[in-house]
């Protein structure tokens, strides 16, 4: 494989893992011991039918727009995922297409490096995503963030308001999604600089203006209040080691006793429908992108085993999405009866990383990290760089990200360590109360690789589950401000 | 030179460009020149917090540059308050409307319209409106929210013509799940009707029926299954007696695997049922929904140690 292969920073104990190229571990299509070692004509590997199949039952009797969309999906996505629109060299032993690396490289560089002609005036108040996708991604990629660090820092002061927090712009309004992205671009890029550049007592005074007495966040002053607003927050709170303690001027402090977290899991709770789902705000309906939002924010406040089984109905939760994982494209929809996408591979693939905690679930997964990853390879991968929704749709930093982050879902076991005496028998009521500092989301460990058919040629780096930024940078960030309990 | 700084009524404003910086930010854009400066008079009057007539033509230019501006929109509406001339109503159908109709992925239009609509505190003319939208994309997200927002705020729940309008939505297409998430939204989302054992059992007849026209509509089954777990006075016997039409056991006819799932459900709970639940698990696994086998043998799992997953 390429040098762009980041090998050597992988976790150690991947490379003692029983796989080796050639093999396939899940499909006994894929054998080896049929072919002859000295036949050297390529041919397409068999692709095991649980990832070809159409279903077997259909309402063929009644077409309706719905059932019309996803023809046209399943008929745009066959010659993708049979392997018909790949050269022979472009695929892996396993039967599976390459990570085109190179071309991702050079597409996310582009990206973030470019300026944007004046078409892209609609972006201007979302520049601080288009360079957490492309940093992020860019890791994943095996490049190294850290040598955009200057200009990060450089777009993080351009667009830091003076009353707290970042906007999309120069002197545009904080707001907490494009806060978020700035931070994390702060923190993939590392160092005390970057981490220095934040302003942390104005953003708490800001995310203070952000509470809300109901127990959810605005997005901005003046805004919506929803479910992005809530875990944009709380990673903000997590990652600055911020005091949970709400500022005076705080709208959500009525006794003075209230904190951040006060009625936070009882708002998120009230996004759940009945169909088991996540809205992005009570009332509305399930969708895959709010899941992982409200998932990775539950745990944020608590470890996950406690939080996410007493906040939500965790077995119609998981019923509902693992429905999102269509056959036969193999990837993930957002909505019941809507179409697969591939950033969904993150916001519905990422969630099953933090529902084996909440269960407990050490080897058994849910879903099919094969059929994910097959979907992605396929399907998703544009022919001159960068990643995208299905094959019908053009390739963007956005999709290209969460394609990647989904493939790193599917690739590695991201596993929550109970620190010493967590299990203590204590209530949830009464460590909520007492809760100081947020300690849970440092607990994760990426120390193994899933089984599946995960060649050199297909693989990328693991990000963290809940963030979504390099796992060895949210350590650094974490020890860095855990020496600043004050500002 | 510019519209701005060619206007009279501007001379009296000092315009704020954008700073330089050094090195280059990430991701920049090359404005036209006619936003960079709509931009630079916008940072001087928000610095002023000027709240007047000019400030609603400047705001409404950078959103025609930018409708996914949220500062402007949200210093828009702010300015529209504090103006005893101006008049939301006219904001409302002659600006936002067929804006709306050609930006139909933007959050910042819909919050906007949530704040005029609650300002004005009548929902008059909003379902028509609405109508053009669902037209357009009959699962926006957005818009629904949206209708979601009118409900609960103007109180509409149980109202005929909402129930009317998700029958006519679910009439044109039995698989729009914003439509059925609606009709839960309408019927229970208020807190009493799901103890009304009447109108359960009005809305189970109702999914039943449209399961009857597409089996494998799963919209409709998790509608049904909502009523089952959260309902007053569903007869479990009948639900199963119900979905075995739909998933024959013991090499019966299977048409749907949703029917399946269900049944899988509510025999896991009976030790009694236990081998049945096992079977319609295995079903899913092994030949109808075999992406989905990590699941159901999780499932399956669960119901062998006496568990009931779901
Ligand atoms: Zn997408």
């Amino acid at each position: 494989m390429q040098s762009s292969t980041p090998s050597s920073s992988y976790p150690a104990s991947t490379t003692s893992l029983p796989f080796r190229s050639g093999t396939s571990i899940t499909s006994n299509r894929i054998s080896g011991e049929d072919e002859d070692p000295t036949d050297t004509t390529m041919t397409v590997p068999a692709v095991s039918s649980i990832f070809l199949d159409l279903p077997l039952i259909k309402d063929s009797h009644l077409e309706t727009t719905s059932s019309e969309a996803q023809d046209e999906t399943v008929k745009e996505c066959l010659p993708f995922l049979t392997l018909q629109n790949f050269e022979p060299e472009n695929l892996t032993e396993e039967g599976l297409p390459r990570l085109q690396r190179a071309k991702h490289i050079k597409f996310l560089k582009t990206s973030i490096e470019m300026t944007y002609p004046k078409g892209f005036t609609p972006m201007d108040s979302s520049r601080p995503w288009t360079v957490y996708w492309s940093l992020v991604g860019l890791h994943m990629l095996g490049e190294d963030p850290s040598q955009w660090r200057d200009r990060v820092i450089a777009t993080a002061q351009q667009v830091q308001n003076p009353d707290g927090g970042f906007g999309g712009g120069a002197g545009q309004l904080a707001h907490s999604a494009t806060s978020y992205a700035i931070i994390l671009a702060l923190v993939t890029v590392g160092g005390k600089e970057a981490l220095d550049a934040v302003d942390r007592k104005n953003m708490w005074h800001w995310l203070g203006r952000m509470k809300q007495k109901d127990g959810g966040f605005t997005v901005c002053a003046g805004g919506e209040e929803d479910i992005r607003g809530a875990y944009c927050s709380m990673t903000l709170i997590a990652l600055l080691n911020l005091p949970l303690e709400l500022p005076p001027d705080s709208p959500a402090r009525v006794n003075g006793n209230e904190t951040f977290l006060t009625g936070l899991p009882e708002w998120i709770q009230r996004c759940q429908t009945y169909e088991g789902g996540i809205a992005g705000l009570p009332d509305s309906e399930a969708h895959g992108a709010y899941a992982f939002c409200a998932l990775a924010c539950l745990s944020i406040i608590g470890p996950p085993a406690k939080m996410i089984p007493k906040y939500l109905d965790v077995p119609s939760l998981i019923h509902c999405l693992s429905s999102l994982q269509h056959a036969p494209e193999t990837g993930f929809a957002g909505r019941t009866n809507k179409l697969v996408d591939g950033c969904y591979s993150h916001w519905v693939g990422g969630c099953w990383s933090l529902l084996s905690a909440a269960l407990g679930l050490v080897t058994t997964d849910l879903w099919s990290r094969e059929g994910l990853a097959r979907y992605i390879l396929c399907c998703c991968q544009g022919d001159r760089g960068g990643l995208r929704d299905k094959p019908s749709k053009h390739p963007d930093a956005y999709h290209t990200n969460y394609c990647l982050a989904g493939l790193s879902a599917a690739q590695y076991v991201a596993e929550y360590v109970v620190p010493e005496g967590e299990n203590s028998s204590e209530t949830l009521d009464d460590e909520l109360a007492g809760i100081v500092a947020l300690t849970a989301p440092f607990q994760w460990r990426i120390e193994r690789e899933s089984e599946g058919p995960w060649s050199e040629e297909v693989k990328v780096m693991p990000v963290h589950p809940v963030f979504v930024v390099p796992v060895n940078r949210v350590k650094e960030c974490h020890d860095y401000f855990e020496t600043k309990s004050g500002f | 030179m510019g519209k701005y700084a060619d206007s009279p009524e501007w001379a009296d404003v000092v315009p704020i460009s954008q700073q330089e910086h050094m090195p280059a930010p990430l991701a920049q854009i090359a404005y036209t020149d006619e936003y960079a400066e709509a931009m630079s008079y916008l940072r001087a009057t928000m610095a002023s917090n000027e709240l007047s007539e000019r400030v609603l033509a400047l705001t409404e230019d950078i959103i025609r540059l930018n409708p996914s501006h949220y500062t402007v929109w949200l210093y828009r509406f702010r300015t529209l308050s504090a103006l005893p001339t101006a008049s939301l109503t006219t904001e409302l159908t002659t600006f936002l409307n067929p804006l709306s109709l050609r930006h139909l992925k933007n959050y910042q239009i819909w919050h906007h319209r949530q704040l005029l609509v609650s300002a004005i505190g009548s929902y008059e003319g909003e379902a028509e409106f609405l109508v053009d939208m669902f037209a357009k994309d009959a699962k926006n997200y957005h818009v629904w929210s949206y209708r979601q927002w009118l409900v609960r705020h103007f109180k509409l729940f149980h109202s005929a013509s909402e129930l009317a309008f998700t029958e006519q939505l679910i009439g044109e297409d039995v698989r729009n799940n914003s439509a059925w998430n609606h009709r839960w939204h309408v019927n229970f989302a208020d807190g009493d009707g799901l103890s009304d054992s009447g109108l359960v059992a009005k809305e189970l007849e109702y999914a039943m029926g449209k399961i009857e026209l597409a089996a494998q509509n799963e919209s409709a089954w998790n509608y049904l299954r909502g009523l089952l777990a959260k309902g007053a006075g569903v007869e479990e016997s009948k639900v199963v007696q119900f979905a075995v039409k739909y998933a024959g056991l013991d090499g019966g006819e299977v048409k749907s695997t949703h029917a399946l799932d269900l049944l899988a459900s509510i025999y896991g709970k009976d030790p009694a049922k236990k081998e049945s639940a096992v079977q319609a698990l295995e079903l899913l696994a092994d030949k109808y929904d075999p992406i989905r086998a990590p699941y159901w043998r999780y499932r399956l799992a669960m119901v062998n140690s006496g568990v009931a997953a779901s």
